[in-house]
């Protein structure tokens, strides 16, 4: 079943055609690489999914059902959740603050936005949410999220992600500026979250860990979708001469014939 | 332990002490009494600006509007023969109309809140001094509700205590409570430690600025209101410079200065150090000419003290 599609997706800034028609399908329980090189337009086209801004012209399906996505909270209730590649946390609030922020539980709801949080609900669920992702450092839910490591923070994203939503998934770079150990957690969060029905679009700049984990692979460039192909019928060349549109297997078969 | 505000209360400590020694009056009952009335009035706006510097923007328009505001309901009351209440009420419609034009103009155009409180100081200073040609007012004298709500005063033994102590206590739990434990504390906090992430989480960011902007105002408003009922008199230069020492408060009790990280506790202090020390300082006979010099001093050590705390807590 497709979980998301999106239809001639478009989106100028000011003379810069960021997206030109770029049209795409997710489906339920599947990880799908999201490659291009910089400024190709992979940033803006989540975030547009996101809400983070409109697109200027096409179509956004979630589970067959046209929608329109004005505001990343209309994203959030559709089930869909992005870790930006700018990133998502709170440095100054807990652990359990951010993985709760935006949907605080409270009590007197009545109250609107001056209702008292539910301390111990949220330390508690927190907790929870911190173990059932099994990151392996014991993280305390009220430890700020400044005294974290990158790789802890990008794990806290992840899990949040996983906390809130019912359907998909997107991924932003998550793995920059991280370690061998803190890539390789994130890389398990992300079949973890595939294995429990989440779709997920990944975006990477790292093509090894898209044959880890990923089923499909889509290219784009220069704002357009190029190529699609699923992984097991592709290899890293073929993906890499996808991505900057010369022909590296050409290149290194004439290479190898000199 | 080494949390600001707790540093902050050390220090505020070793002020009274050393305040204390050095003139016994420092404690006499009519000092403490004197302490106790202007406390309010700068602490009242200290607790509003300590709300919109941790949501990331801060207001230099608070002075002005805690001049503008009596004036313009003593000039209501006198001139046109309005109400009182009314008149009052109009007041506060002002205030809430300067916040929200800061507010609109900082989130929408997206012009640094620097930038726009400081036009915004000299327009709103500029219509003081205009509409009273440069004169005070004499202010509302006749007693009433309202004097009494505002200014009205009670003794405590020796002590002379006036109602805005308890407007400040009451407006200082509120602000406890908001930012340390309902919703929007939350999202005040996370909009100054990093706005595009709470954006992301479906954080209304603009919506709550706009309205810490109107908080803000309106608070300078009652503070001058406050403070014009109780020396009975109204004038447009009233305030001058009251937006730079509140931020002081603010700042020397823990709040930072980039967002994210606010203490309403830490307010608290602040506020009381800076009355600790313009009051301690005359009264240890510090020349009055010198006295800024003096809190100027203070508050750069208290300012140094943070950030040697802040940079032992990253590394240690
Ligand atoms: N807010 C914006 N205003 C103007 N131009 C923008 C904006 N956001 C993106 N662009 C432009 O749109 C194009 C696509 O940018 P985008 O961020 O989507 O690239 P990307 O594929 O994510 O690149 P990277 O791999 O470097 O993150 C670029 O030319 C960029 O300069
Ligand atoms: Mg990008």
């Amino acid at each position: 079943m497709d979980m998301l599609r999106l239809q001639n997706l478009q989106k100028s800034f000011g003379s810069v055609r960021a997206l030109k028609n770029a049209s795409l399908t997710l489906r339920e329980g599947e990880v799908v690489a999201l490659l291009g090189d910089n400024g190709a337009g992979k940033s803006t086209l989540i975030k547009a999914i996101s809400g983070v801004f409109p697109v200027d012209r096409g179509d956004i399906y979630v589970r067959g059902e046209k929608v329109s996505i004005r505001s990343t909270r209309d994203a959030m209730d559709l089930g869909i959740e992005t870790i930006h590649q700018d990133t998502s946390l709170a440095p100054d609030l807990s652990i359990a603050r951010n993985l709760f922020l935006g949907r605080e539980p409270v009590n007197f709801g009545w109250l609107g936005v001056f209702a008292p949080l539910d301390l111990a609900k949220l330390r508690n669920a927190a907790s929870a949410l911190l173990k059932r992702v099994g990151i392996s450092k014991k993280l305390d839910a009220d430890a700020l999220v400044s005294t974290l490591s990158g790789g802890e923070r990008q794990s806290i994203a992840i899990s949040r992600a996983m906390q809130f939503a019912a359907k998909v998934i997107i991924l932003d770079e998550p793995t920059n500026n991280l370690g061998v150990e803190e890539t390789h957690g994130v890389l398990r969060f992300v079949k973890e979250v595939r294995d429990a029905g989440h779709s997920v679009l990944l975006i990477t700049h790292n093509i090894h860990h898209v044959f880890q984990v990923a089923d499909r692979i889509v290219v784009m460039r220069r704002g357009e979708i190029v190529a699609e192909q699923t992984v097991a019928d592709t290899d890293l060349l073929t993906v890499e001469s996808l991505i900057t549109g010369a022909d590296m297997s050409a290149l290194l078969k004439q290479a190898r014939a000199k | 332990m080494r949390s600001p505000q707790f540093s902050s209360l050390i220090i505020l400590v070793v002020l009274l002490v050393v305040f204390a020694v050095a003139d016994a009056n420092f404690l006499s009952p009519l000092n403490i009494s004197n302490m106790m009335a202007f406390l309010p009035e700068l602490g009242i706006i200290a607790l509003g600006m300590t709300l919109l510097l941790t949501a990331g923007e801060f207001d230099l328009s608070v002075g002005a509007v805690f001049g503008l505001a009596p004036v313009v309901v003593m000039l209501l009351v006198q001139n046109a023969g309005v109400d009182i209440g009314v008149a009052l009420l109009a007041g506060l419609v002002l205030c809430i109309a300067i916040g929200a034009i800061n507010g609109l103009i900082v989130t929408k155009i997206g012009i640094s809140s620097f930038l726009v409180t400081l036009s915004m100081l000299l327009v709103v200073r500029g219509a003081a001094l205009y509409i009273t040609q440069g004169f005070p007012l004499k202010s509302w004298d006749q007693p009433g509700f309202f004097v009494t709500l505002l200014a009205g005063s009670f003794n405590v033994g020796s002590f002379r205590f006036y109602t805005s102590l308890w407007w400040f206590i009451g407006l200082s739990l509120f602000a406890i409570y908001v930012l340390r434990y309902a919703k929007l504390g939350n999202w005040i906090s996370a909009i100054g430690s990093n706005h595009n992430a709470a954006v992301a989480r479906g954080v209304p960011a603009d919506a709550v600025k706009i309205w810490l902007f109107i908080a803000t105002s309106v608070l300078a408003g009652l503070a001058g209101m406050i403070s014009a009922f109780r020396i009975s008199a109204a004038s447009p230069v009233a305030g001058t410079g009251y937006e730079l020492e509140v931020i002081a408060m603010v700042v020397v009790g823990g709040t930072a200065l980039t967002g994210g990280r606010g203490t309403i506790l830490g307010t608290i202090v602040g506020a009381l150090m800076l009355r600790a020390i313009r009051n301690g300082i005359v009264l240890i006979g510090v020349p009055g000419l010198a006295y800024n010099i003096f809190v100027g001093l203070i508050i750069l050590a208290m300012l140094i003290l943070h950030a040697l705390l802040q940079k032992n807590a990253a590394s240690g």
